[in-house]
């Protein structure tokens, strides 16, 4: 038995994600931050037993970051494979994460991977690698940053089976804190109802919701016997925002749950 | 001395017959933001806008002190309508401020809860507080404080004659117990306001009360414009039609107020007191279509110039949807809107004054342009420097140690595949005076001129509009230079005609501008509006009609791909900009002189 890393499924993620491996189409989930996207990605790969190589993108990420490059050693040079290349060789799940902070000449190269050709040419040594059917291909990326140089070009995007994720329904999202951190109902329930408040200030007064894993770390403090309302202020306020105004506004909304 | 033995008494007076604290007053202005973001997280309409109450009289029982003082007249209380929260002004009941913040609170979260309109008030509130306690229950303590402090300041019931005392018990049940009370007993007068609820009888509201005839004839903001935007409690009657003059048709005795409202056929006659203070003290002021147009009632002549000194115009007009926020609907072809070119615009140079600021901005800017350049010698690259690896080589055969330095080549280059479409707010508004010299309209033509300087100095595709209106039918969009056209003396000499026009009824110029904007092959495109003020026009949009049909259109603007960003130098932005354009999407300008060189700077952090 493997010793899977805990995840609620939200709806039919798991099979679309089995479903598209089976017959090697490449994947992507797009997401706002901290919903569970990176969690699933690494839940899936234990569970079909795969490797998995992340790779967290940036944007001085070149395609060379992706692909390899010449090292020099003693005299000589000598090829170095990158994470894609070494998933395609080896078989194994490939995952970009936030793949649209990555320059778009970067995610060029995926573009016969992510096709029905499945190959890697590797400009550099002359090779052409050709997927197994083990190797699969995941990105993911947060549509709520309006990133205004970046964003995904509609070529690469169209060569992905996509998959939405959302924060979960409240129950779910009780038990996913619950499941994570062990903390009793009642506290999970609050935390809950106090995440769902602060996440109807996103785009009016906050930049981003506040995310299941903010949730997660504030139950985490608080059943290793930290004050809740200082937990609050340290794990869902101070992280969403720098305005003092707002977060004292917010900490309102945390007293309002927790009582003072 | 008559004056200050006066001003003496009242204040003992008022001081022996009311207990209040201004010591610990909160007012709404020091918690106008928090009350906002409260009001929202908890489930209120993000659409509402939080304003200070009208004081309404209550009509209960006054003691005698309060009668001679002629104080306790009228309660600040709370209450929400289609378009506002409205939140007492200041909260100065209790000894403490802690507790006058928590009572702020805690009528947000009542507000913000809201309950069935249809049942009598007493339930209302009761049910309301339940819900609010089950929602929060953090809250409980607090309203345990409260009600305390709200218990110790209500008149004992022993104390009340029959009647008004069962009221009064049952009132204190309802606060004691929510939900224990089923109904309030009948009294003469009605009970001591209740400072822990909301109003018992909300004041209609503007929109509420009274149905226009015309749509097109609206008092465009004729509304009194108070230093201290205290909202006074309006109702909306007919204006008599009787042709008979002034006729008495009660006991002229019975004449006990400025406030008494008065049939009175003398519909044109202006007498706008400069000391509003007398409507401080009226229950409710009537207002009255007088049947004039909106033009003889303001104070400038919003009729469109002839046709013969006006700009250019060019085509039929171009017919755009508007949203009805209401209705919830997008009204199709409801606005015209009207391409226009200056008729008399020479070509003109540069602006002297402005010649030595173009000058550093376009060098600035130069460092802007696309640029694919090779860099040797880096620590980190796609390629093998050659020249470094040989270099090394060498030097470590040779038996030399070698530093460590980068033998990599990388390739850089900054993608700048970008359009810009900026869109400025020519309404009347800019007309106004920001400085001693400078009107509001100069400095958008200041800022227009150095931003085409700065952007042409990148090689940005851009272009520039302007627009203002005048009803739904003339919606008038000013070309002043569109993409495809250089930025030279004949563009400079339009920018330089740019003249205040009229309205600003944004969601239209907004929509024609993203048509434009669509249309460029550029991967990147950002709109860019300029403005001074909210989307206002002389029918219904305004208020929140007009923000709303601005927002839809932000909205469909994104939808098609366009990041829009709002540029302002209305301090009380930050009011309703988070709204139309997110918390990101805007940006106030407080020194509006500054903003000729704050947008390139602007512009080129925007797209760094």
């Amino acid at each position: 038995m493997i010793d899977l890393p805990f995840y609620k499924p939200h709806g039919n993620e798991i099979e679309l994600f089995e479903h598209a491996f089976r017959k090697q189409l490449p994947l992507l989930i797009k997401g706002p931050t901290g919903c569970g996207k990176t969690r699933f990605v690494s839940f899936m790969a234990k569970k079909i037993g795969l490797p998995l190589y992340t790779v967290s993108c940036h944007d001085d990420l070149t395609a060379s970051d992706l692909v390899g490059r010449h090292l020099i050693g003693d005299g000589v040079t000598y090829w170095n494979d990158g994470p894609l290349t070494r998933a395609v060789r080896e078989g194994g799940i490939c995952y970009l994460d936030e793949v649209v902070e990555a320059r778009k000449d970067t995610t060029v190269v995926l573009h016969p991977l992510s096709d029905d050709r499945r190959i890697l040419p590797i400009e550099r040594t002359g090779e052409i690698l050709s997927a197994p059917p083990e190797f699969m291909l995941v990105v993911s990326y947060n549509p709520g940053y309006q990133n205004f140089l970046k964003g995904m070009k509609p070529s690469t995007r169209q060569r992905f089976v996509s998959l939405r994720f959302d924060f979960p329904e409240p129950e779910l999202e009780q038990q996913i804190v619950i499941g994570e951190t062990g903390v009793d109902a009642m506290l999970a329930k609050r935390l809950v109802n106090l995440a769902n408040s602060l996440r109807t200030l996103k785009e009016h007064d906050l930049e981003e919701a506040a995310s299941t894993r903010l949730l997660v770390y504030a139950a985490t403090l608080i059943s290793s016997g930290f004050d809740p309302m200082d937990a609050c202020r340290a794990a869902l306020v101070e992280p969403l925002t720098d305005d003092e105004e707002t977060a004292e506004a917010l900490m309102e909304i945390v007293y309002a749950s927790f009582g003072k | 001395m008559e004056e200050y033995v006066g001003a003496l008494w009242h204040k003992f007076i008022t001081d022996a017959a009311d207990k209040r604290y201004p010591k610990e007053a909160v007012t709404l202005e020091q918690i106008g933001k928090t009350a906002g973001i409260l009001f929202r997280s908890w489930g209120g309409d993000s659409g509402l806008a939080v304003k200070s109450a009208a004081a309404t009289a209550h009509g209960a029982k006054r003691s005698l002190l309060q009668r001679i003082a002629g104080s306790n007249l009228k309660a600040e209380l709370t209450w929400l309508d289609g378009e506002t929260l409205h939140l007492p002004t200041a909260i100065d009941l209790f000894p403490r401020m802690d507790l006058n913040r928590d009572l702020y609170i805690w009528l947000i979260a009542l507000a913000a809860t809201g309950s069935d309109a249809a049942l009598p008030w007493i339930q209302r509130n009761q049910r309301a507080t339940q819900d609010v306690l089950a929602r929060f229950p953090g809250l409980s303590c607090r309203y345990q404080r409260l009600k305390d402090a709200v218990l110790s300041t209500r008149p004992l019931p022993e104390r009340l004659s029959s009647g008004e005392r069962e009221q009064e018990e049952a009132i204190r049940a309802a606060l004691l117990n929510p939900g224990s009370v089923e109904r309030l007993p009948p009294a003469v007068r009605p009970p001591q306001p209740v400072y822990l609820w909301l109003h018992p009888d909300p004041p209609a509201s503007e929109t509420a009360s009274g149905k226009r005839d015309d749509p097109q004839d609206h008092e465009a903001g004729a509304c009194l414009k108070k230093e201290n935007d205290r909202r006074y409690q309006a109702e909306r009657v007919d204006m008599p039609d009787s042709k008979d003059g002034f006729m008495m048709s009660f006991r002229a005795e019975s004449i006990l107020s400025w406030a008494e409202y008065i049939k009175v056929n003398r519909p044109t006659e202006e007498d706008d007191s400069p000391d509003g203070r007398p409507a401080e003290d009226m229950d409710r002021l009537s207002v009255a279509q007088d049947g004039k147009t909106a033009a003889s009632r303001l104070k400038f002549d919003l009729d469109l110039p002839s046709p013969a000194s006006d700009d250019l115009p060019l085509g039929e007009g171009i017919l755009l949807p508007e949203w009805h926020y209401k209705k919830q609907l997008l009204q199709p072809a409801h606005c015209r809107l009207q391409p226009m070119l200056a008729r008399s615009a020479e070509p003109l140079p540069l602006p002297a004054h402005l010649s030595a600021t173009a000058r550093r901005l376009r060098n600035q800017f130069a460092a802007l342009t696309p640029s694919k350049v090779w860099f040797k010698g880096q620590f980190d690259g796609s390629e093998l420097d050659l020249d470094a690896c040989v270099q090394f080589s060498a030097d470590r055969m040779g038996g030399f140690q070698a530093r460590e330095r980068g033998l990599y080549k990388a390739h850089q280059y900054r993608d700048r595949d970008l359009a810009c479409l900026l869109l400025a707010d020519l309404s009347l508004s800019t007309d106004s005076y920001i400085s001693d010299r400078e009107r509001v309209i100069d400095v958008i033509r200041d800022t227009l001129f150095l931003f085409s300087e700065a952007l042409s100095a990148t090689g940005d595709r851009f272009a520039l509009y302007g627009f203002s209106s005048l009803k739904r039918g003339n919606i008038r969009f000013h070309i002043l230079k569109e993409f495809e056209r250089k930025y030279n003396d004949e563009i400079r000499g339009r920018i330089a005609a740019i003249k205040p026009g009229f309205y600003t009824r944004m969601g239209a110029a907004i929509r024609h501008a993203s048509q434009l904007l669509i249309r460029q092959a550029a991967t990147q495109k950002l709109l860019l509006i300029l403005t001074d003020g909210k989307p206002n026009d002389l029918d219904q949009y305004e208020g929140r009609y007009g923000v709303e049909d601005t927002r839809v259109a932000i909205h469909e603007a994104r939808q098609m791909g366009l990041r829009p960003f709002c540029v302002t130098i209305d301090e009380k932005g930050s009011d309703y900009l988070p709204h139309l354009f997110g918390i990101n999407g805007y940006v106030v300008i407080r020194k509006p002189a500054e903003l000729p060189r704050e947008l390139p700077l602007l512009y080129a952090q925007l797209t760094r």
